[in-house]
Formats: structure tokens, C-alpha cells, sequence
């Protein structure tokens, strides 16, 4: 059978029976963790310490998911503290 | 639709395509011989072409990398399989191998990706990305490197939710969820294996904290961190995002060390480390660097004037074996060691630290082969059967070793001993025509 160009993804869906379950669940929790930080962005900059009190995540996820959304293009880094320690992250609008 | 099995002949088969494989290839090649080079990443370039900058002239690696790998790439005589793996070598003729190549699905047309970036951005999956060791994230539909080769993109189908909007995205078509795995039977003359190394898992000693603690690193993410294609915009620690100023080297971290079952020196995590700490000066000319060290092994060209220029620029060096790291609430890290100068425990406080893990050999290679014992030495890595006059040769008659493959070595002799491999495999098939 020829499977139409740029259509294979449902035909590899429909030989599966479905979507992995765990690459459903890792999208599901990127989504909301990618809202959760975009909302929190969306009020004031944040520093990965200040992003981590606010969504109540670890600092180390912050920093992946964070520097994430950085290289996707959804957050730019923004100015370095005082002390040239922390950077503040923002909206890349 | 499973393809049909393909039966294909080369003059050599070349197993693994990181600068020992490449090299070897290369030279074969521009002596006219056909080969083909197989690697089981989705690009050539090996561990080399990840690096940020080499020891001891601070050459960029990828300004050096990228030229061979694009002599490689586009050499008239060089089939290169990525994402590809070697089984079934047998032995059944005097100058006449045959081998079975497995190619996986790489769900895109190579030959028709422009590597746009256009899938990856309309993908909507986050996963740890590999070429990066785990410091950020990268799509299911990825180009795996920005240098990578050949430079196209690939689907993470354990990861792809099979959405479809990268197939949608796409404007070359090039996207096709019904590849499927492909098995090729190959007949050769001649065989170079160039498999590599891998570095020791700094997990396997927990009174580091490697993957507990998050500011503790190894010096492969810190290379990347380093690298002008590096993951955050930069150096951080990866445990709060703080630019880190009081930095620390962990020399023979699984080298050197027969509790952990390598009691042998890894040859480059001296000099590796030396070097990421003048790169670290440069980019963090407030930050203090200190290496802890058993012995300084700077063994090579130009390496103990290399070492000497650190010291010079105020790179910090103590003769100390590491016992323990602990963590304190804000994330620094206590180090506790022997002080082998003055003959007493310390104690010395750092916000990173970077571990310097050792080369360990790839194990299973000896399991490619079929009818004939591929030996390893002591330590598992290739053996050689005359190291001090044929330096290439392994056991078998007609497969010869490049690289790592054979032990540590640093850049400089593995293409050395890429051009033995070369050299004695050019012989050999000039001895068995």
C-alpha cells in the first residue's frame, strides 16, 4: 500500500495501535511545566532561584526546562545581577 | 515494507567514523579503494567533534573537525552508513570477509533534508538532548548537532508522539514514518576497527555525588558548556543557574583507581582539564580554578609547557586525593582530601566541580566477529599482536585497529595510528588482491 506523502506519522499511529504512553506523558508534563514558567514570565523577570519559589520546582529543573524554552526561542536571557551571579530570564516577545 | 535484504561489496569496512575511522577511511580511499565507514550515531565526528577547544594549541575542534569530516563526507570513494551497526564478521577466504550492516530508521530522506530547523520548531516534545550530555533539552524531531554530519534532521521515535506537525512543517517531504529497519549482507576484503572509547560513569562512585549533587559535573558537559554551539548563553551551574566562581578538577576520576576496576592511566585527563581551566580563565577571568591532582602526567609535545602556562595564568594545583564530596544547602560543595604535600586532611569549599572521567574501554567488540577470536588485552580494550612494530595489527589476519579502540590516546596519536591502520591495511589488501 503507498502511504501519501507527508501523512506517514498516522500511518505509523495506526500500525502501533496508538501513541507510546510514555512519550504521551512526557509531552503532557513539558506542556504544563512550559505553561507554568511562560505565566510566571508573563509578570515580572525572574532569576532560576525566583522562577523556582514561584512554580515550586526544584532550581535544577528550572534551569532545564528554563535554558529549554531559551533555546526554542520562547525566553531570552536577560541583565546579571549586582553580584554577577544570577541572570534574569524574560519573555522573548 | 520491511526491504529486502541487499547484498553490497567494498574493498573495507571501517567500524566506527570518529577521526581514527575517518582517517583510516580517508586514507584508503585516496588510494582508490571503495569503503564503507559505519557508525552507530547519526553523525560522523566521534567524541572529537563535541569538543570546545584542543590541548596543547587551543585549536577550536570543530574548525579542525569540519573540514575532514566534509573531505569524508564528500570523497567519491566513501559510503558512509550513520545510525548503523556491524554484526556477523566471518572470515571465508583468505582476503574475503563477510559482515551483516543493520541501518535503523532515521524516519527522514537525507538526500532531501535541507536542515531548515523547520520540523524541529513545529515539534512540540521536549527530551534530554544527548549531543549536549543532558544540560538541556532538544525535540523529537532534531538535527543532532549544529555541526554534525551529515546534517540532517532525524525522529526520536521513542520519544515522537507521531503528531504529524513535523511532517506538515516540512517543505521538502523528506519526512517518512514508514521507514523501517534495513539489514544489508556485506563481503569485504579488509577490515579497520575504529570503535572508540567510552568515559568512565562518574555514578559508579557515589562518594562524588555525580547526578546527586547538580553542581557537580564531568568534564565532558563542562566541554560543551565551553563550546561556541554550548547550551546556556554562559557558564553556569547547572543545579541553580549561579555563574560559578570558585571552580574545582577532580583528576582520575575511574583512572588510576583498581577499586573501581581501571587501574590504568587514562592519558589525556591531565591535560584536558588543564585546558579547561585556561578556557575557564578566559571566560570567567574572575573565577578561581583549582586542580586536584595525583600526579601531573604532561607527557606529550608542547603538554608541560602547556601545564606550565596555567600555573602561569593562576590556575590553582594541589596534590590531593579527593575522599568525599558533600553539598551544603546553597548548592556549594565541600571537598575533603589528602593534602599528599603536607601529609594532613583538608577541607576546601567550591560552587562547581568537575570531574575528569577516564577512558574505559567499548566492550563488545570482540562479539562482531564470528569464526575467528578478535583478542582484547588485559584490560579489554583491542589487542595487538605486535604493538612495538605492527602497532595495527589485532589477532585476526586482515582486521586491523585504529584509535582508542586500541587504549587511551589523545588526538595527535590517534591519527597516527589511523594512518598505521591505514597503512597495513592498504598492504594487506595489496598482498591479497
Amino acid at each position: 500500500m503507498e502511504v501519501e506523502k507527508g501523512k506517514t506519522a498516522k500511518y505509523l499511529r495506526e500500525k502501533l495501535g496508538g501513541i507510546p504512553e510514555q512519550a504521551k506523558e512526557n509531552l503532557k508534563e513539558f506542556n504544563a511545566i512550559k505553561k507554568k514558567m511562560l505565566d510566571a514570565l508573563k509578570e515580572e523577570d525572574l532569576t532560576v532561584k525566583q522562577m523556582s519559589e514561584k512554580i515550586g520546582m526544584p532550581t535544577h529543573e528550572v534551569v532545564y526546562y528554563l535554558m529549554s524554552l531559551v533555546k526554542y526561542g520562547l525566553v531570552k536571557t536577560g541583565e546579571i545581577d549586582d553580584m554577577d551571579e544570577y541572570y534574569t530570564y524574560k519573555l522573548n516577545k | 515494507m520491511k526491504e529486502a535484504i541487499k547484498n553490497i561489496t567494498y574493498d573495507a569496512l571501517v567500524i566506527g567514523a570518529g577521526i581514527a575511522g575517518g582517517e583510516a577511511a580517508l586514507n584508503l580511499a585516496n588510494n582508490g579503494y571503495k569503503v564503507l565507514l559505519v557508525d552507530k550515531e547519526l553523525s560522523v565526528g566521534g567524541k572529537m567533534i563535541m569538543l570546545s577547544k584542543v590541548f596543547p594549541t587551543l585549536d577550536c575542534a570543530a574548525c579542525i573537525t569540519t573540514p575532514k569530516v566534509s573531505e569524508i563526507s564528500r570523497h567519491p570513494n566513501i559510503t558512509i552508513f550513520t545510525g548503523s551497526e556491524v554484526s556477523n564478521i566471518r572470515k571465508i577466504s583468505e582476503n574475503e570477509f563477510t559482515a551483516k550492516v543493520t541501518k535503523h530508521p532515521r524516519y527522514v530522506h537525507v538526500e532531501d533534508c535541507t536542515a531548515c530547523q523547520m520540523c524541529e520548531n513545529a515539534c512540540p516534545v521536549n527530551v534530554r538532548d544527548q549531543y549536549q550530555f543532558g544540560l538541556i533539552g532538544r525535540k523529537a524531531a532534531f538535527i543532532p548537532f549544529s555541526i554534525c554530519s551529515p546534517k540532517a534532521a532525524a525522529i526520536d521515535i521513542d520519544n515522537c508522539t507521531l503528531c504529524g506537525a513535523c511532517e506538515k512543517a516540512c517543505p521538502t517531504n523528506c519526512i517518512d514514518f514508514t521507514m523501517e529497519e534495513e539489514i544489508l549482507n556485506l563481503h569485504i576484503k579488509t577490515v579497520v576497527v575504529a570503535t572508540g572509547f567510552k568515559l568512565f560513569d562518574a555514578e559508579n562512585m557515589p562518594r562524588y555525588g555525580y547526578g546527586v549533587y547538580k553542581n557537580v559535573i564531568t568534564a565532558l558537559q563542562m566541554e560543551r558548556e565551553l563550546a561556541p554551539t554550548r547550551p546556556y548563553n554562559t557558564i553556569l551551574r547547572p543545579g541553580d543557574g549561579k555563574v560559578p566562581d570558585k571552580i574545582a578538577y577532580v583528576l582520575c576520576v575511574g583512572s588510576r583507581d583498581a577499586s573501581v576496576g581501571n587501574p590504568i592511566c587514562s592519558q589525556i585527563c591531565c591535560m584536558y582539564s588543564i585546558k579547561q581551566a585556561q578556557l575557564l580563565m578566559g571566560a570567567l577571568p574572575m573565577a578561581d580554578v583549582t586542580i586536584y591532582y595525583i600526579n601531573i602526567r604532561s607527557f606529550g609535545k608542547g603538554f608541560e609547557e602547556f601545564y606550565q602556562q596555567a600555573k602561569g595564568m593562576g590556575v590553582n594545583f594541589v596534590k590531593g586525593k579527593i575522599g568525599k564530596i558533600s553539598e551544603k544547602e546553597d548548592g556549594n560543595l565541600i571537598l575533603r582530601y589528602e593534602d599528599i604535600n603536607e601529609g594532613k586532611l583538608q577541607e576546601a569549599e567550591h560552587d562547581m566541580v568537575i570531574l575528569s572521567t577516564g577512558v574505559l574501554p567499548n566492550t563488545g567488540i570482540e562479539k562482531f566477529f564470528e569464526n575467528q577470536t578478535l583478542s582484547l588485552d588485559p584490560f579489554h580494550f583491542v589487542g595487538q599482536t605486535d604493538a612495538l612494530l605492527s602497532p595495527a595489527k589485532t589477532s585476526i589476519d586482515g582486521v586491523f585497529v585504529a584509535g582508542t579502540a586500541i587504549g587511551p590516546m589523545d588526538i595527535p596519536d590517534t591519527i597516527l595510528s589511523a594512518g598505521a591502520a591505514s597503512s597495513e591495511a592498504i598492504s594487506y589488501l595489496v598482498e591479497h588482491p
